[in-house]
Order: structure tokens, then C-alpha cells, then sequence
């Protein structure tokens, strides 16, 4: 050692590139903190067929009985819901079938669909159960199913009388047509016409015309009158 | 002094027995030694079987409701809309109410010894399980019923009341020509004034007033009064949403194939709101066949 100079013994730190590789990896590991991992145990599987007896020594974790229970949901009975969607139109139709068999009624009021049927301006007469009659100008027509209503506007002594006429009423025994209006209304709902500058006043005198018309063709022709006669009562 | 008697005489079992013999309402009085002329009172209180059932127990209260709870129970039904029938016989035209049952079951009971009342607990809909606590899919399991999205009771007048439970409530539990009350929640209208809730006046439009025409007034009195606002003081809030029974509906139509009942008149709640539906209390009880009766 002493044959070195003292530079010399400065290069010695050059030895260490010298070694092998493998000897100064192995030296680096041997000096830095490692720790080996282990992989986790295991768990000792439990036997199958364990006795009854035994259940109670696991903990309750392990117990097959363990874990969320299954509850049986029953399924629901058919729902009255999908058998009738729309009782309200189920309800309005077996009262139409019942006060209008035929269908011709809803047919003289449905303005919208029917081009024969009643319009706005038309002079109708009803006849009720009771033996009433009540003749005037329609006003307007409301089209709401089985609560289907128009009004009518005649003038008694003198005096302005409105009425709204529930078209499937029972008690509605006939209505006719006695005069069609001459130009389509071009309003939907007449009420103008309670102006004095529009008024119709008393339409008795067209009424009683029809009416006395009406009889003498079914006095003449007998049935053939009656016949016309019936069509235009609904 | 009373001769005490030895400690292995005390545990022996012939001994015991001897001494439940004679244990009267609590209090054990001995078979030997002087014996009390006047035995002490059980209680401090006034009890035996034939003393009048106090006023404010239970069974004086399920005593005082006896005529005022209905003997079956009602139904949930399901508000459809509004439309009119006709009279057949004067030909009037009667408003009418239409509600649709819908797969109504009786769930489970609340009876007098568990609860403290007699209840049916009824159901109505499908919910789907995923949707419902694990409770309440326990509840409808335990009982064998389908997952139900409305859940109420009935209260009853006593077990003769009680149908077993699973059973189907149709239509047809109710007759034609019957009564009912149909409770419901009326329609919500929101935070509202004091003139549209409670009707007060108003201010006035002129004569000074600014900007205070549709509040109310004064809200209590002054010094005299206690300087404070009384408890239940009529003020603006919330309104509408809240139950309302409709008395002595008429029942004017019932299809038990669609579930359908037509009542009479006007109920409670928007179109499609839950609407009970039960034997009026101010007419008398209709006459009733219990499905679990044979019918004769």
C-alpha cells in the first residue's frame, strides 16, 4: 500500500466501476431496506357438510344462512286499469248506447262531421215528454258527448225567451228541423243576434206554417206524409 | 314470637307448593299464626269487574265511536273525471263523479288486543319491488300480496269487520242506491292570500290605502290583548292539499268487471288523485253480505 501515491490512491474509487455488475447489484440490495412480500394467506376453506352442531362455532359471518334473504314478491292480480282505460268515456258510452241506440241524434247534432246535420241559425222545434213544445233559432251548439246541448231564442209576449236544450235528455221526445238557415253563419255561436239590430224576434208564424204544412201532407198521403214528416223528427 | 320455621323446610318443594295454594290476588297470607280480620287492599286504586269502565280508557272510547265506525271497510279507488247521467225515471241530468278500483286487496289488520283499534289495512296498484323498502317488500311478503303502491286502513267497529286478508275488494263491494264518503286531498293552490284563503274583505281600492289592498287588516290586538298574535290567527299560506271528506255521496252505478263506481256529486282532487271511499256514517249501514259467509 505504501508503493501508492497518493494520487494514485484517489483513483481508487475507479474499482468499483471495474467489478462486475452483478456483485455491485447484489451490494446495493444488501444495503437499502427491503422487506419480501409474502402473499396473503389463503383462508382455509370451510369443510362442506358441516354438522348442524358445528354452525354455531363460525362466526355468524360465515354461516351459509349469512347474507341478504331472498323475499318472494307475490305478482299483483290483473288490474281492472288495463281492462278499461277511460272509465269516464266507458260510463258516457252506455249511457249514449241506452238514450241513443240508433246513433241518430248524436248524427243531427255533430256539425263538424255530418253536413245534414243541424247548423247555427237553423229554426228548430223540440217536443218534450210532458207535451211542451218550444220552437226557435238556434244559437249555437255545444258539442260535449253526453252533456251535448243547444240553445234556442224565440220571442213570447213580447218578450225575449232563451232556452238550452239538452240534445240526449229523456225528456227530449222529438226534434225538428222547421226552417234551415239561408247562407252559412260564419260564427260558430250566434249571440249577435240577442242585439235589437239582429234580432229574429217571434218565429211563431214560420213554425205555425210548417206545422200546418205538415199536416195537410200527412193528410193527404196519409202514411207516404207521415213518412216525411217522421224523417225530419229524430 | 311466631316459630320460624327451619331454612330446609322453606326450599322444599312440598312446602312451596302448599304456600301457592293459598297466594290470593298477590298478597300470600300464612296458614298458621294470627291471621289479619281486614286482609290489605291489592291496590291503592278502586278496581274489581263490576265497576262502570272509566271515561278516559280505551274501551270507553272504542265504546263512545261503536256507533260512529262503520262495520266493514271502504276501498281505495282512483278519481277518472267527471260526466252526467240521466235519471231514468224524472229524466234529470245528475252530475256524477267516476273512480275506478284498481286490484284493491286487503293487506293486514290492526286489531284491539295489538294495536288498540280495529283496522283493515287495504292496498291498491302494483309498485314495482325495485322500488320499495325492503320493510315494506317484507310487510307485502309476509302477508302473500303483490307489492302495492297505496296503502290505508280502514277502520272497523269490531272483528266481524276484518276480512281475511288477500282478499279482492271489487266494485261490487259497494251496491247501487248506497252512501258513501269519499275522502280525498283537494286540489293544491299554492301560497295564498288571506282574501282567497279565509275570504277576508280586503282593503279598500282609494281612500288613501297604498299598496295594502288585498292584505288583512291587523293581526291582533294591542297592549290590552297581550301585544302578541294569538295561536291559529287566519294569515296568508298554503292552501288547498289538505283532506276533505265529502258526506252522503250517492251510489249511482257500479261495473265490477272495470272496477268503475259512479258516485253522485262532486269529490275532492284533480283527476287521477287517490280517493277513499267508505260506508257513510250519517245513513244506515247497508246491508251486508260478508264474502266469508256462506251466502244463503
Amino acid at each position: 500500500m505504501a508503493t501508492f501515491s497518493p494520487i494514485l490512491r484517489q483513483l481508487g474509487c475507479l474499482r468499483s466501476i471495474a467489478k462486475p455488475q452483478s456483485l455491485v447489484s447484489s451490494q446495493i440490495a444488501r444495503r437499502s431496506l427491503t422487506t419480501v412480500y409474502t402473499p396473503k394467506q389463503e383462508p382455509v376453506p370451510l369443510p362442506s357438510k358441516l354438522p348442524k352442531s358445528f354452525l354455531s362455532q363460525i362466526p355468524p359471518r360465515q354461516q351459509p344462512t349469512n347474507g341478504r334473504k331472498k323475499l318472494k314478491v307475490y305478482p299483483a292480480p290483473p288490474s281492472s286499469r288495463t281492462v278499461c282505460k277511460d272509465p269516464v268515456a266507458a260510463v258516457t258510452e252506455s249511457q249514449l248506447t241506452a238514450l241513443d241506440p240508433t246513433g241518430e241524434r248524436k248524427a243531427l247534432f255533430d256539425y263538424r262531421r255530418n253536413p245534414r246535420s243541424v247548423k247555427v241559425g237553423d229554426i228548430l222545434r223540440v217536443t218534450f215528454k210532458n207535451g211542451d213544445p218550444f220552437s226557435g233559432v238556434c244559437l249555437s251548439i255545444r258539442l260535449r258527448g253526453i252533456d251535448t246541448t243547444f240553445l234556442l231564442r224565440n220571442e213570447l209576449t213580447r218578450v225575449g225567451v232563451e232556452m238550452w236544450v239538452k240534445v240526449f235528455s229523456p225528456n227530449v221526445e222529438s226534434v225538428e228541423i222547421v226552417q234551415r238557415t239561408e247562407k252559412r253563419k260564419r260564427r260558430a255561436r250566434l249571440y249577435y243576434m240577442r242585439q235589437p239590430r239582429h234580432d229574429m224576434r217571434s218565429v211563431e208564424n214560420i213554425v205555425s206554417n210548417y206545422l200546418r204544412q205538415k199536416s195537410a201532407l200527412s193528410g193527404q198521403r196519409g202514411q207516404g206524409g207521415r213518412g216525411r214528416g217522421q224523417k225530419r223528427r229524430r | 314470637m311466631a316459630p320460624r320455621l327451619p331454612g330446609w323446610l322453606l326450599q322444599s318443594p312440598l312446602f312451596l307448593r302448599a304456600s301457592h295454594s293459598i297466594i290470593r290476588s298477590n298478597v300470600t297470607t300464612r296458614p298458621f299464626g294470627i291471621r289479619s280480620l281486614n286482609p290489605p287492599n291489592t291496590s291503592r286504586f278502586n278496581v274489581g269487574s263490576d265497576l262502570p269502565v272509566l271515561k278516559s280508557t280505551p274501551t270507553a272510547a272504542l265504546e263512545r265511536k261503536a256507533n260512529t265506525l262503520p262495520p266493514r271497510t271502504g276501498a281505495i279507488a282512483i278519481k277518472k273525471g267527471m260526466t252526467a247521467l240521466y235519471d231514468t225515471e224524472t229524466g234529470k241530468r245528475i252530475a256524477c263523479t267516476v273512480l275506478q278500483l284498481d286490484r284493491v286487496e286487503v293487506i293486514s289488520h290492526k286489531t284491539r288486543q295489538q294495536h288498540g283499534y280495529f283496522a283493515v289495512q287495504v292496498g291498491s296498484g302494483w309498485k314495482h319491488p325495485n322500488n320499495l323498502t325492503k320493510s315494506l317488500l317484507g310487510h307485502f311478503s309476509v302477508n302473500g300480496i303483490s307489492p302495492k303502491r297505496h296503502i290505508f286502513e280502514f277502520r272497523v267497529r269490531d272483528e266481524n269487520g276484518l276480512l281475511p286478508v288477500g282478499q279482492a275488494i271489487n266494485a261490487d263491494w259497494f251496491q247501487e242506491g248506497q252512501y258513501v264518503d269519499a275522502r280525498s286531498n283537494t286540489k293544491g293552490k299554492g301560497f295564498a292570500g288571506v282574501m282567497k284563503r279565509h275570504g277576508f274583505g280586503g282593503q279598500d281600492r282609494s281612500h288613501g290605502v297604498s299598496l295594502t289592498h288585498r292584505s288583512l287588516g291587523s293581526a291582533g290586538p294591542s297592549q290590552g290583548g297581550g301585544s302578541r298574535v294569538y295561536p291559529g290567527k287566519k294569515m296568508a299560506g298554503n292552501m288547498g292539499n289538505e283532506q276533505n271528506t265529502v258526506q252522503n255521496l250517492k251510489i249511482l252505478k257500479v261495473d265490477s268487471q272495470n272496477g268503475i263506481v259512479v258516485v253522485n256529486g262532486a269529490v275532492s282532487g284533480p283527476k287521477g288523485c287517490i280517493v277513499r271511499i267508505q260506508d257513510a256514517i250519517k245513513k244506515p249501514w247497508p246491508e251486508i253480505v260478508f264474502p266469508s259467509e256462506p251466502v244463503p
